[in-house]
């Protein structure tokens, strides 16, 4: 059973994420004009919420299946997958509004069956070795879109957002639109990972003995990689890939409220939204520029991934 | 009643052949051990039988019904895995581990109820863990995890209780705690099948033991017909002397010095 205290506290948190995220910004915030609150900080909040939640219930959702305390859509190189994805749909796509989502799925998707399957050495998969092979297939995706980007004269900024992430997206009506359609198709998917809950706390045990209890593993594996890339696709498309926030809040959780997955995937998807929405609020406030939201995760992603990598594996 | 039963059974990883030809029935009740040397395919034999290999010949039948057509959630509540190594990735308490074998009795989204904990008590009361259920599994000694994994494997109320040397980490006293656990449950009526290293432990739980070799049956009977001179010495390569056991009489090894 999930205590109501537990809820409550994650809760409480995001309000005070969303509060500050509509309150704050460079024009300020007056009761008598609520225009520049509700059209630009509104959907920048919805997104954020969108975002980070997935971060954080995709995240939960592959440490879980892979046992492994590295992985996150990042690391796995699943984020860098879908951008390149989306890169080859915003260049070349003639698909209308979608193209760019549903090319940045098939991206994801290949990219976390390459991975997956770079990860063999002799027959077993190390927890190393997913990381390594995600990195490397990170890097070689980063590499191409970028090149993809100069060779069509595509602004520098813009690779930097779809490389390190971002919220600040121009909603026109078309992409809003399509936005809300995505939001909506995104919850059945969600729901998919959320009730996988059991079989991820019984995989924690041996592979076999999951087996043998009657769960298909690679039935599980294949779908929740599914699930997982189809989401990181949608949430890449619009704010571009966003490190760590995937990474450490299940982490967070699981040291506060314990390993069961009942209460660390919806936990994970609150406190990736609030994580977020404060990520962004620092992102655009302590430079006179935006920076990209991966400036700000690295800072303190970074010293958590070393301190996961030292503490146990 | 035959609770498992292989017909001409063989299994090779990619050309390398493991099991050839094993035709093997195990009887209801029957508290059954399976040795033999490194690389005889014991352990290949306990993962077909749990429904985790699959033959390239003959098959596997669960109480006269074909193993692998029936529904693995049906199959997970006919027997119960115990493989060799585990381990917890996750500091889940022992409680929570021991639920998890109610797994295949519960729907998609369903929370264990009421029943299933009491269950997972009653097993741990059988193995006689109670008193850790709330300790995180990762605190465990070894011989308190066995008991934890035994409890978790009875859990899902199995007929059939597959071993892969289920003693081989523990020392004498809580080798004899494991067979004394399995023992009991072996005459509330649950098969066992055990496999093992230790010949003289092999010799005094099981009624029938089935000796492997280089992946062929050389023999399957009562221990004593197993457990001679001449079969360990054919298969082990060693001169062993056989005694028997002052109180039971059962076939005891003694190693060449």
């Amino acid at each position: 059973m999930i205590k109501s205290k537990s809820w409550f506290v994650l809760v409480i948190l995001l309000l005070v994420a969303i509060v500050l995220s509509f309150g704050l910004g460079p024009s300020g915030f007056s009761l008598s004009d609520l225009s520049i609150p509700i059209q630009l900080r509104l959907p920048r909040i919805i997104l954020g919420i969108f975002a980070g939640g997935i971060l954080g219930l995709v995240g939960a959702s592959l440490q879980g299946l892979l046992q492994n305390p590295l992985v996150d859509p990042y690391t796995l190189g699943i984020a860098s997958g879908a951008s390149f994805g989306a890169v080859i749909g915003y260049l070349f796509g003639r698909l209308g509004v979608f193209t760019v989502p549903v090319f940045a799925f098939v991206g994801a998707l290949a990219t976390m069956f390459l991975v997956y399957n770079l990860a063999f050495v002799k027959g077993r998969i190390t927890k190393i070795s997913l990381v390594l092979a995600g990195v490397i297939m990170s890097f070689l995706f980063s590499g191409i879109v970028m090149l993809l980007m100069v060779w069509t004269q595509k602004p520098l900024v813009e690779i930097i957002y779809l490389l390190m992430g971002r919220l600040n997206v121009v909603f026109t009506n078309e992409l809003l639109v399509s936005f809300i359609v995505i939001v909506i198709i995104s919850i059945p998917v969600m729901i998919y990972l959320f009730s996988k809950w059991r079989s991820l706390n019984v995989l924690s045990m041996n592979e076999e003995v999951a087996e043998s209890l009657g769960i298909d593993t690679q039935k599980l594996t294949r779908n929740i990689f599914t699930a997982s890339s189809f989401l990181i696709a949608l949430v890449v498309s619009f704010t571009g890939a966003i490190s760590f926030i995937g990474l450490c809040v299940p982490h967070i959780i699981r040291m506060v409220y314990g390993p069961d997955h009942y209460k660390v995937l919806p936990l994970s998807f609150l406190l990736g939204a609030s994580l977020l929405l404060f990520t962004d609020l620092i992102a655009r406030s302590i430079a006179p520029i935006e920076l990209p939201i991966s400036v700000i995760t690295a800072l303190f992603g970074v010293p958590f991934f070393i301190y996961l990598l030292k503490k146990k594996l | 009643m035959t609770a498992i039963e292989t017909n001409n059974l063989s299994f090779q990883y990619g050309k390398k052949p493991v099991l050839q030809n094993l035709t093997i029935q195990i009887t209801q009740g029957d508290f059954f051990g399976i040795i033999g040397p490194n690389g005889a395919g014991k352990t290949t034999l306990l993962k077909i039988f749990a429904g985790l290999l699959k033959p390239q010949q003959g098959e596997v039948q669960l109480f006269g019904k074909k193993s692998d057509e029936i529904p693995i959630k049906e199959r997970a509540k006919l027997l119960s895995y115990v493989p060799q190594e585990n381990y917890f990735y996750f500091d889940f308490t022992v409680l929570d581990v021991v639920l998890f074998g109610r797994h295949p009795y519960l729907k998609q989204m369903e929370r264990p109820k009421k029943s299933d904990i009491d269950k997972a008590i009653n097993a741990l009361k059988f193995t006689d863990a109670l008193e850790f259920k709330n300790r995180s599994v990762l605190e465990l000694s070894s011989g308190e995890r066995q008991r934890v994994i035994l409890a978790r494997a009875l859990t899902s109320e199995p007929k059939i209780l597959l071993l892969d040397e289920p003693t081989s980490y523990l020392d004498i006293t809580h080798q004899v705690e494991i067979i004394n656990i399995l023992k009991k449950l072996n005459q509330e009526g649950i098969t066992i099948i055990f496999l093992s290293h230790d010949i003289n432990l092999t010799s005094i739980a099981c009624n029938r033991v089935l000796l492997l070799s280089e992946g062929k049956m050389i023999a399957c009977d009562v221990p004593a017909k197993i457990i001679n001179k001449d079969l360990i010495k054919a298969v082990y390569k060693i001169e062993p002397q056989i005694i028997s056991s002052p109180d039971s009489a059962k076939p005891q090894i003694i190693l060449p010095s």
